[in-house]
């Protein structure tokens, strides 16, 4: 039955429509804008998250995309149609909310089955799918469970099959793990990515864990500040980050300041660093550099850093053990003293450098961006 | 050493607390079974004849019957009243919230005697005095605020999503409320309409203004009774007062810890 609805899904996929559409959407809390000029496309069928910090606007884009909350300006609309063209309850879309929700008077079953009560399905069809998706879910016999004799993994759990059952349109969801500790938060990000490849329900997910977007998304916005900053998929977000906020907010990256050369390249004093320009910096312009912890390669000496487009001394100001590798903080003089963090993977000598130790930087020119500081 | 002292003293103190709250129940209930014509604590001797002479007396028994009524009626009007206000008090920004709270608060301050009074006048202008709906309806109508704040209270506890999420799922307005509002809000419901029909069992002065001799209720009728001394059937007649309050406690731990139950905290 579940794969009957993959195939049926996969089929009117084939040639990818645009599921939901926001143009130009602000939301104005009386000067207070949450949202601010949001424009973004999201294909039939993919998974889609909002990544950014605390306070940056995701909630409420969630919320103008439900229809709970209209937005000051712009339009939103699903297949084609304004979302709020219809009140909330006429809609098909699925919604699990950061709470759950899940409403504390009734079983898992009757929770599953609510929706299509209030959706006038079939009541003779409703058990059977109920079932069906207790199962899909993995819930098979917790039906007669009442919500508070679940455990928190299995509470979200029936969260999803509530939202799911309808067949909806669009699945949103409102940071559903952030309150999961971590292995069961990570169990639960695979089981979103398994479920949705399953249903191929088209899906707008929430969060504020970089890692989770990594894990789960075809594709990722990221927000601050009430902006869109970036949208790509997940290695292209890794890889080429188009501006500082999103280079430090998707892995652990260090920062250097200078001024652009006339050959795509940073000045800082005397020394030419060479990287990745993105974008045309007029020659003198003030830039901005960043590299990831795990992309700059250290040693004790230049010579046993191998190939790298980029050498350099600097003096280990700090060390952090973090279990499965190890960080070194290094300060480099040449760079006017800038910091940076490395990541250095080396099972059998845990500490091979100490606080004080001369050593040896590289990196590859790709691997250093250089961004406008300003953005 | 300190927390064993501490333990001791509040304990002592809370005994104490009991002991003193329920002195007069304890006198009245004693003083019922006495064996004397004069009410007197600590009984002499032991009976139920009190018990079998109230049981007998037909007065007492309709006036009973005539409370159970109104206790009715007083629920039968506040629990939809009551609740729907409770639930727009603390779900919808009210604009004149502040004023109604104080509106709320007025049974309170305005002295008993003078909503009785009123109610009194204004039932008397509409012919109705002689039947029995219109005490239910006034107690109603002077309690009211016992089961608002006992809803909105509940109201209040109630995540604010779940109606959301009725609506996501497909629910209504109507079906949002009646599937998901008032399930939720149950147990102030049920601590509300407990309170209500207990306050208007035992209400005595604005009953005593609204009945006549054809609809004397419970209490204005022991009142009636009383002359220049109490007698034990009296103390009797109490004793089942304080029965049907332990009875509506016992309902009320019941079913509202069994809707506790229900819920997920
Ligand atoms: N109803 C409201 N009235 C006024 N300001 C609001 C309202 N809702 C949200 N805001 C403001 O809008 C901004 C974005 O809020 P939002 O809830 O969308 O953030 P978020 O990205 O979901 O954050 P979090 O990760 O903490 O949930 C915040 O500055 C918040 O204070
Ligand atoms: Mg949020």
């Amino acid at each position: 039955m579940t794969n009957q609805i993959a195939a049926q899904n996969s089929a009117t996929q084939s040639p990818r429509e645009v599921a939901v559409r926001a143009s130009h959407v602000t939301m104005d809390f009386g000067g207070v804008l949450a949202v601010n000029d949001a424009s973004f496309e999201l294909e039939k069928g993919r998974f889609l998250t909002i990544l950014g910090p605390s306070g940056s606007g995701k909630t409420t884009l969630l919320r103008m995309i439900a229809g709970f909350q209209k937005q000051t300006a712009g339009e939103i609309t699903i297949n084609g149609k304004p979302v709020d063209a219809a009140p909330p309850h006429r809609r098909s879309i699925g919604m699990v909310f950061q709470k759950l929700a899940l409403f504390p008077h009734m079983t898992a079953a009757e929770n599953v089955a609510f929706p299509l009560k209030m959706r006038r399905f079939n009541p003779r069809q409703i058990a059977g799918r109920v079932d069906q998706f207790l199962d899909l879910v993995k819930l098979g016999g917790y039906g007669n469970r009442r919500i508070n004799e679940l455990s928190g993994g299995q509470q979200q759990r029936v969260a999803i099959a509530r939202a799911l059952v309808f067949e909806p349109d669009l699945l949103l969801l409102d940071e559903p793990l952030a309150a999961l500790d971590v292995k069961l938060r990570e169990e639960m990000q695979l089981e979103f990515r398994r479920i949705q490849h399953e249903l191929g329900v088209t899906t707008i997910n929430v969060t504020h864990d970089q890692r989770e977007a990594l894990v789960v998304s075809d594709n990722i916005i990221v927000m601050d500040g009430g902006r869109i900053q970036q949208q790509a998929e997940p290695v292209e977000l890794y890889r080429a980050p188009e501006n500082p906020f999103v280079a430090g907010f998707l892995g652990l990256s260090s920062f250097v300041e200078g001024t652009a050369t006339a050959d795509g390249n940073m000045q800082v004093g005397d020394l030419v660093v060479q990287g990745e320009p993105a974008d045309d910096f007029a020659a003198g312009t003030k830039v901005l550099a960043a590299i990831r912890a795990e992309q700059i390669r250290l040693a004790g000496t230049r010579e046993a850093l191998g190939n790298c487009d980029m050498k350099l001394e600097g003096r280990v100001s700090d060390t952090i053990f973090e279990g499965e590798r190890q960080m070194y903080v290094v300060e480099v003089g040449a760079l006017s003293g800038a910091t940076f963090r490395v990541y250095h993977h080396d099972p059998d000598s845990f500490g091979l450098f100490h606080v004080g130790d001369t050593v040896a930087l590289g990196w590859n020119r790709r691997d250093l961006k250089i961004f406008s500081p300003a953005a | 050493m300190t927390a064993r002292s501490q333990r001791i003293l509040f304990w002592a103190l809370v005994w104490f607390c009991i002991l003193i709250l329920s002195v007069p129940t304890i006198i009245v209930v004693g003083a019922s079974f006495t064996t004397a014509n004069m009410i007197s604590f600590p009984p002499e001797g032991f009976t139920l004849k009190w018990y079998e002479k109230i049981a007998l007396a037909r007065d007492l028994q309709q006036a009973f019957i005539r409370s159970l009524i109104v206790s009715t009626v007083c629920l039968i009007v506040s629990v939809p009243v009551g609740t729907l206000a409770g639930l727009a008090l603390s779900r919808f920004k009210l604009r004149f919230a502040n004023a109604i709270q104080i509106y709320l608060l007025l049974p309170f301050t305005v002295p008993l005697i003078g909503s009785g009074i009123g109610m009194m006048l204004i039932f008397g202008e509409w012919r109705v005095l002689g039947s029995l709906w219109p005490v239910g309806v006034a107690l109603a109508v002077i309690n009211l605020p016992f089961i608002i704040w006992s809803v909105s209270s509940s109201a209040g506890a109630l995540d604010g999503d779940l109606e959301l999420a009725a609506s996501s799922c497909g629910a209504g307005r109507f079906e949002t409320f009646w599937f998901v509002t008032v399930p939720g809000v149950m147990p102030g419901i049920i601590t509300g309409g407990l309170l209500m029909f207990v306050l208007a069992m035992s209400e005595f002065l604005v009953s005593l203004l609204l009945t006549d001799a054809r609809t004397v209720t419970l209490p204005v009728q022991i009142y009636n009774n009383i002359r220049s001394i109490i007698t034990p059937d009296l103390a009797a007649v109490s004793s089942v007062f304080v029965v049907i309050a332990l009875l509506a406690v016992w309902l009320l731990d019941r079913l509202v810890g069994l809707e506790i139950f229900l819920k997920s905290k």
